[in-house]
């Protein structure tokens, strides 16, 4: 494996204490006695305790992790198509100008107009069928959209980083594209189609706005109870459940590292 | 690296080898169709024409109420462009400029971390290398707002870095480094740096590190060879990274509000206070779609000179 | 046959037990005890969601909501239009029997006469906290808007409040229609934004932790939220300046197409119960426009200036009124504030 100079190494190593800062913070604060502000009053586990009594923030961590997963999920599929569609495909010029144009759009499209739209497609929609009231699903269909662009364009330039050489190598050895997606083309693109689905996730899972105007009664995220309690103050009990998603999620990649050796 | 070709090469009659493969510009075009349209279908249903009613609403005026008037008048639009109730001011402009600035400078810094980052995870054993990949964004998987609070407590005066800077006579007794615009920037890095590394890596890890090897040898200049050997190969990754991050960080304001003090509208604010306080839909779609068509042009622009760039 | 009608009759009941009162109210302005007692009283389950603005209210019921949510909590200034977009349903009084508890002041309000579409919920001010052993009481806005003023401030991030704060400095109405009036409210507040004693504008809780921390001496802030501060820090103090400024009455509403009707009326009977009332009041701190209630508020609370002002305060205070067509006015100007 190739050497990496010392001090790049050492750049990238304070970038990810940089990174984890705040989550030291909020694990601090989770423990703090005081109920609003910043100064140290004590140490308590009070809000863990309380955290698994609030049915509201949990529901609401369930609905966050739903929503994430199964956008994520639907985004990657959908955004990995469009990319192969793009980079693979001989389209002409002028409609290949269109369809960049089109993949950009949810990019550029302030959250805040994505948001409008979408309620202008599920009022729309609701005509036809009432699935589409606000709820768990209308947020799902709001998040894939803008997920979409995110995952394509994160494919498409590991397609691009991709030679013409590999792909007109493994053609010649099968002569099935549908072997030739799944056994050359998909691995060799899982790097990007990872980075893309991950973004993806991290998106979904702080997405406000366009929770706000698709979400239901029943289908409050964590975004939009914190959103909520911004002018207020966070509540502490958020605190605590954000310390034990991120150990949660430590553990779990460290677990799912130790049993991949193997 | 190849610039994907326009057109098929055909010299088979009507068969046509493409990346390897023989067949027909039908067969190809309705298998690529497949793969096409579920997602378009998706962005055009869901955004684009719903959209165009937005487009239509930029036209029209706000009613006594809040509700929409549909008289037609480019009004909005004047107002964009500055000419208010009380004559022409430039504030319009100087929201936007103040928005470019402050996503560049993000967009900047975030790709001066990413980059020792990318080649930290991509020079990891194979084993590992997505640990670090998810070690790296888990951090991420915090609610920004949650983050945002946590660098508030973090920058304020009872805690060790506002403490070292004051020592440095940076900041006076008992002061904090927030609201300042160090701390927005600060706070637009921890929101900001996984939409560069992301791309930038799955770029890094295809790197061909012979090439680098190659301008090792010829340049006895590591920045040369930085830039001859190593910076092309990552340009379709760092170009996505710089487009992801750029663009939504011009219409961010959560952070510059809650780390900068709000004392600055950036764009983002403009349109939320249309569609929040003032309830003024029309000039808030009026002002998005500028803000969209001025993002696209200038997409169009970036991805205009690059295509002339000659990819090793 | 008699088995058949007991068992359909079971049957009705339990599915009337599973019934639901949806609330949309601001955070932290419910007392969760109310909220179970109403549960156990009407065999009711109450969902609660949040919201933090006026507006973002209005967007969500027009996004769907408007068929989705029993009972919303709208200030006073946004119900008249509400009330133009078809958003309200009218209330039916003879259901909501507790409506003659409301002090006299607070029934029929302006903005809905005969309270057709709203019952009155919560009031406060806007205000000056203050850090007492800092600096002297405050009892003029010049604290902020002179340029000889002394100490650091914070500034609240809303546009009304705010510019009603500096209208109200230069003896002018909060709901000024004249455009010089409002540009040169709109000069002063640039150049307090601009002294290097402004931290900046905040919401509630970013204005109190400053003061808290000590890094301000002033902010314009909500009775409310100053209350909660001084439970943080005991040298944290409010008061209502001499020239007046903001009030707010937030109102008990039911939107048009409210799925249940029936808790929704009961829910507001319910809060404007005398008991409830104070209940409510005591747990955030705000002020009840319930007279029924007063007897059963914290004597304390009661002779806090902070949360019930005397009666000459309360001259100076004025309701925000909607601007309608006018409001561009203040949009311009607090741009303009904001960007320079």
């Amino acid at each position: 494996m190739h050497r990496l100079n010392p001090f790049v190494s050492a750049v990238a190593l304070a970038t990810l204490v940089f990174l984890y800062l705040p989550m030291l913070a909020i694990a601090i604060l989770s423990f703090n006695r005081t109920r609003y502000g910043l100064q140290w009053n004590g140490f308590t586990t009070d809000w863990y305790t309380r955290l698994f009594q609030n049915t509201e923030i949990l529901e609401a961590a369930r609905n966050t992790l739903v929503l994430a997963v199964v956008s994520t999920v639907v985004a990657t599929v959908l955004g990995t198509l469009l990319a192969i569609a793009l980079e693979r495909y001989p389209w002409g010029q002028r409609s290949r100008g269109w369809l960049d144009n089109l993949l950009y759009l949810p990019v550029v499209t302030p959250d805040i107009i994505l948001a409008v739209a979408l309620v202008v497609a599920f009022g729309a929609l609701r005509a036809v069928s009432s699935t589409f009231e606000p709820g768990l699903l209308t947020m799902i269909l709001g998040h894939v959209t803008f997920q979409i662009a995110f995952v394509a364009l994160t494919v498409r330039s590991r397609l691009q980083s991709l030679g013409r050489d590999l792909d007109e190598a493994a053609r010649d050895l099968y002569a099935d594209y549908g072997y030739f997606v799944r056994r050359v083309l998909l691995p060799l693109l899982t790097p990007g189609i990872v980075a893309g689905a991950m973004l993806a996730f991290t998106l979904s899972l702080d997405d406000f706005v366009i929770s706000f105007f698709t979400a239901g009664p029943t289908s409050q995220t964590l975004p939009l109870l914190i959103y909520a309690s911004v002018r207020r103050g966070v509540t502490p009990e958020i605190h605590a459940l954000s310390t034990l998603i991120f150990l949660a999620t430590v553990l779990l990649v460290l677990a799912s590292e130790r049993l991949t050796r193997r | 690296m190849q610039a994907t070709p326009q057109k098929p090469v055909s010299s088979l009659g009507k068969f046509v080898v493409w990346f390897g493969e023989l067949t027909t510009p039908s067969r190809l075009y309705r298998r690529g169709l497949w793969f096409l349209l579920p997602a378009v279908v998706w962005i055009l249903a869901l955004l684009v024409i719903p959209g165009l009613a937005l487009v239509a609403l930029s036209f029209a005026e706000r009613g006594q109420y809040g509700n929409v008037l549909w008289h037609w008048n480019l009004e909005n639009y004047s107002r964009l462009l500055g000419y208010g109730i009380f004559g022409w001011s430039p504030d319009t402009i100087f929201i936007l400029l103040r928005s470019i600035w402050v996503a560049f400078v993000t967009t900047l810094i975030c790709v001066v971390l990413a980059y020792p980052l990318a080649f930290f995870i991509a020079t990891r054993p194979a084993r590992t290398r997505y640990l670090w990949l998810a070690l790296v964004i888990i951090p991420f998987w915090t609610n920004l707002v949650i983050r945002t609070y946590a660098w508030q407590m973090l920058l304020s005066p009872e805690f060790p870095f506002a403490k070292v800077a004051h020592a440095l006579g940076i900041i006076p007794a008992d002061g904090a480094l927030y609201p300042s615009a160090f701390a927005v920037y600060i706070g637009m890095i921890t929101a900001f740096l996984p939409f560069v590394v992301m791309p930038l890596f799955s770029s890094v890890e295809r790197l061909d590190w012979s090439l680098v090897e190659a301008a090792q040898d010829l340049y006895s200049n590591r920045v040369r060879t930085f830039f001859q050997g190593i910076w092309p190969q990552t340009l379709p990754g760092l170009t996505v990274g710089i487009i992801l991050t750029f663009i939504p960080a011009m219409g961010m304001f959560v952070i510059p509000d809650l780390l900068g003090g709000a004392k600055y509208l950036l764009v983002g604010n403009l349109i939320q206070q249309q569609f929040y306080s003032s309830r003024d839909y029309p000039y808030g779609a009026a002002v998005s779609l500028g803000l969209m068509i001025l993002t696209l042009f200038g997409l169009a622009i970036y991805r205009r000179r690059g295509q002339g760039v000659e990819l090793v | 046959m008699k088995r058949l009608l007991v068992a359909l009759l079971a049957l009705s009941s339990l599915a009337f037990a599973q019934k639901e009162m949806r609330l949309f109210i601001w955070s932290e302005y419910m007392d969760p005890a109310i909220i179970k007692a109403f549960e156990q009283k009407y065999n009711l389950k109450v969902r609660i969601d949040l919201y933090e603005s006026n507006e973002d209210m209005v967007a969500k019921l027009q996004a769907g909501g408007v068929s989705q949510y029993d009972v919303v909590v709208p200030s006073d200034y946004i119900i008249p239009s509400m009330v133009q977009l078809g958003l309200l349903q009218p209330l039916d009084q003879s259901k909501i029997p507790n409506l003659k508890n409301l002090d006299t002041k607070f029934k029929s309000p302006p903005y809905d006469p005969g309270n057709k579409y709203s019952a009155a919920y919560q009031w406060g001010s806007v205000g000056l906290m203050y850090r007492k052993d800092k600096v002297k009481t405050p009892d003029s806005w010049s604290v902020i808007f002179d340029p000889k003023g002394t100490g650091n401030y914070v500034l609240m991030d809303s546009v009304r409040e705010m510019m009603g704060a500096v209208l109200k400095y230069q003896g002018q109405s909060v709901n000024a229609k004249d455009p010089k009036a409002v540009q040169a409210a709109g000069k002063l507040l640039l150049d307090a934004k601009k002294s290097p004693r402004a931290l900046g504008f905040e919401g509630g809780v970013g204005a109190k932790n400053h003061l808290v921390a000590g890094q301000a001496s002033y902010a314009v802030v909500y009775n409310g939220d100053a209350i909660k501060a001084t439970g943080e820090n005991k040298n944290v103090a409010f008061v209502v300046p001499k020239e007046g400024a903001t009030l707010f009455l937030d109102n008990m509403a039911i939107p048009a197409k409210a799925p249940n009707v029936e808790a929704a009326h009961q829910f507001i009977n319910f809060i404007l119960d005398p008991k409830i009332g104070a209940q409510l009041s005591n747990y955030n701190r705000y002020a009840t426009p319930n007279a029924a209630a007063k007897p059963y508020i914290n004597k304390d609370d009661l002779k806090n200036p902070a949360i019930y002002p005397s009666a000459a305060i309360m001259n100076k205070l004025e309701f925000i009124l909607d601007m309608g067509s006018d409001s561009r006015l203040y949009d311009e100007v607090w741009t303009a504030v904001k960007s320079r």
